[in-house]
């Protein structure tokens, strides 16, 4: 690949990374687009789009509620679909799932760590804070969101890394590499399955509404 | 008021465990309060300082919140009033914002986005998550703020709106019908290809996920169990191998 690209998926990897949370929370940080972009980018669409897919299907358990916890499966297709590209679909999907798995858990660890040095940062100005000072507010904000791009930066560097390795060193036979990417569609499939029971419970009435989606689902397979 | 617009953009960005969205919604408003600083400067830092406590709303709601907050400061309304208005606006607005964007419009693009991914048209695939999605998180976030600002204290009228009603009961059921939809279209997809014993073996998983993540460990997450079990396929596969 050349560094033009690891420079456009580095950047690329850092707008997904400050979009599920910090700003603009357009969704660009879905594991569907951010997959199928960082694909595009690394010279394999395909590929980052059969990653984006599957990561999204676990990606449906974040329903980001108050101040609860969840990985970052946008960064962890950007690194997915870096290990992906290039690679026979069979063989590929499996360990780029593993690696955008991974990276997404790492992910939730980095916000975790990001939101106690923002609290520490504010602890050290907490006087000019509740004094109402402006350069202080706007101060302690620019260097939360500096923060938040920086384990962009460092996760999306992990994937490139990992992305490297995985290229250089041919370590897979095809027997596991099977196994590998049953696992991973096995538990994509079930993940989806198990949050939309969870999401229709959200309110009752809508579990009919889920199994006609489901009923037209499989008519939908069936005749076509 | 375009200024704190842009900013509300970036509300969650200084996320800290004891405030939540305080320091980002003090960053938002702090245009608004600007002309209090004209009258007084004492007032200006008082509500600045006021905005930078602890406050957590859905982030697509909270224009609504701060624009009928940053009212109430302009209008010299107690203080005690204000804050009282900021802790009974969080909740509500909160739960709103949770149900019909996080429980409705997001599954619903998802959703749509992985039919159309699985159907093989991917780029089409990603176009409609984000339109969907989009559409109704600028529709929130140019309402919100001149909302807010126009009704000030009386800010709870808004959430009778006839739309937003409409929303709500729409986008639940849309998005359960959706994600139900795409369930067999995409596992499908997916198994297409693998020899049976493999495609077998792959639905087994699947269903023991669902008794894992639903009924076993609610709390352990997708994500760890499929690093997990991608580490111990890699161990099986290098064992039989």
């Amino acid at each position: 690949m050349a560094s033009e690209n690891w420079l456009l998926l580095l950047l690329w990897g850092t707008l997904v990374g400050l979009d599920l949370i910090a700003v603009p929370q357009v969704m660009i940080a879905r594991p569907l687009v951010a997959g199928l972009v960082a694909g595009f980018i690394a010279g394999d669409p395909m590929a980052g789009a059969a990653v984006g897919m599957v990561l999204e299907l676990f990606a449906l358990e974040v329903l980001p509620f108050g101040a609860a916890r969840y990985p970052d499966y946008g960064l962890g297709a950007v690194a997915g679909a870096i290990v992906a590209a290039g690679a026979p679909t069979v063989v590929a999907v499996g360990i780029a799932v593993g690696v955008g798995l991974g990276v997404a858990v790492l992910g939730d660890v980095g916000i975790q760590t990001v939101r106690r040095f923002n609290t520490a940062d504010l602890s050290r100005h907490r006087a000019q804070i509740d004094a109402g000072e402006r350069r202080a507010i706007v101060g302690l904000h620019l260097r939360c969101l500096s923060r938040e791009a920086i384990r962009a930066v460092g996760l999306t560097s992990l994937g490139l890394g990992c992305a490297a390795v995985v290229h250089s060193v041919s370590f897979m036979d095809l027997r596991s590499a099977v196994a590998l990417h049953a696992a991973v569609i096995g538990v994509g499939v079930g993940a989806f399955a198990s949050n939309a029971v969870r999401l229709a419970r959200f309110r009752r009435q809508q579990l009919a509404w889920l199994g006609v989606g489901v009923m037209a689902g499989f008519a939908w397979v069936m005749f076509t | 008021m375009m200024s704190t617009w842009l900013r509300l953009f970036t509300l969650q960005a200084s996320w800290t465990d004891e405030r939540l969205q305080g320091i980002g919604a003090a960053f938002a408003v702090e245009p608004l309060l600007r002309e209090l600083s004209d009258a007084s400067d004492e007032r200006y830092r008082a509500a600045l300082a006021r905005s930078a406590g602890y406050f957590n709303t859905h982030p697509f709601f909270a224009g609504l919140a701060l624009g009928a907050i940053a009212r109430a400061e302009r209008d010299g309304v107690e203080m005690r009033r204000v804050e009282r208005l900021r802790s009974a606006l969080k909740g509500p607005l909160g739960s709103l914002g949770d149900r019909l964007i996080w429980a409705g419009v997001l599954p619903l693009a998802s959703a749509v986005g992985l039919v159309l991914t699985a159907l093989g048209h991917p780029v089409a695939g990603i176009v409609a998550l984000l339109v969907i999605f989009n559409v109704a998180h600028l529709a929130l976030w140019l309402w919100g703020l001149p909302t807010g600002w126009r009704l000030g204290t009386a800010v709870a009228q808004s959430l009778q709106n006839l739309a937003l009603q409409r929303a709500l009961a729409l986008f639940g059921p849309m998005a359960a019908c959706a994600v139900g939809f795409a369930l067999p279209v995409v596992g499908v997809h997916l198994l297409t290809g693998l020899s049976p014993d493999v495609r077998l073996a792959a639905m087994a998983l699947a269903g023991a996920t669902v008794i894992v993540l639903r009924v076993v460990y609610p709390g352990f997450g997708a994500a760890r169990l499929g690093t997990f079990a991608a580490a111990a396929a890699l161990i099986m596969g290098w064992i039989w191998g």
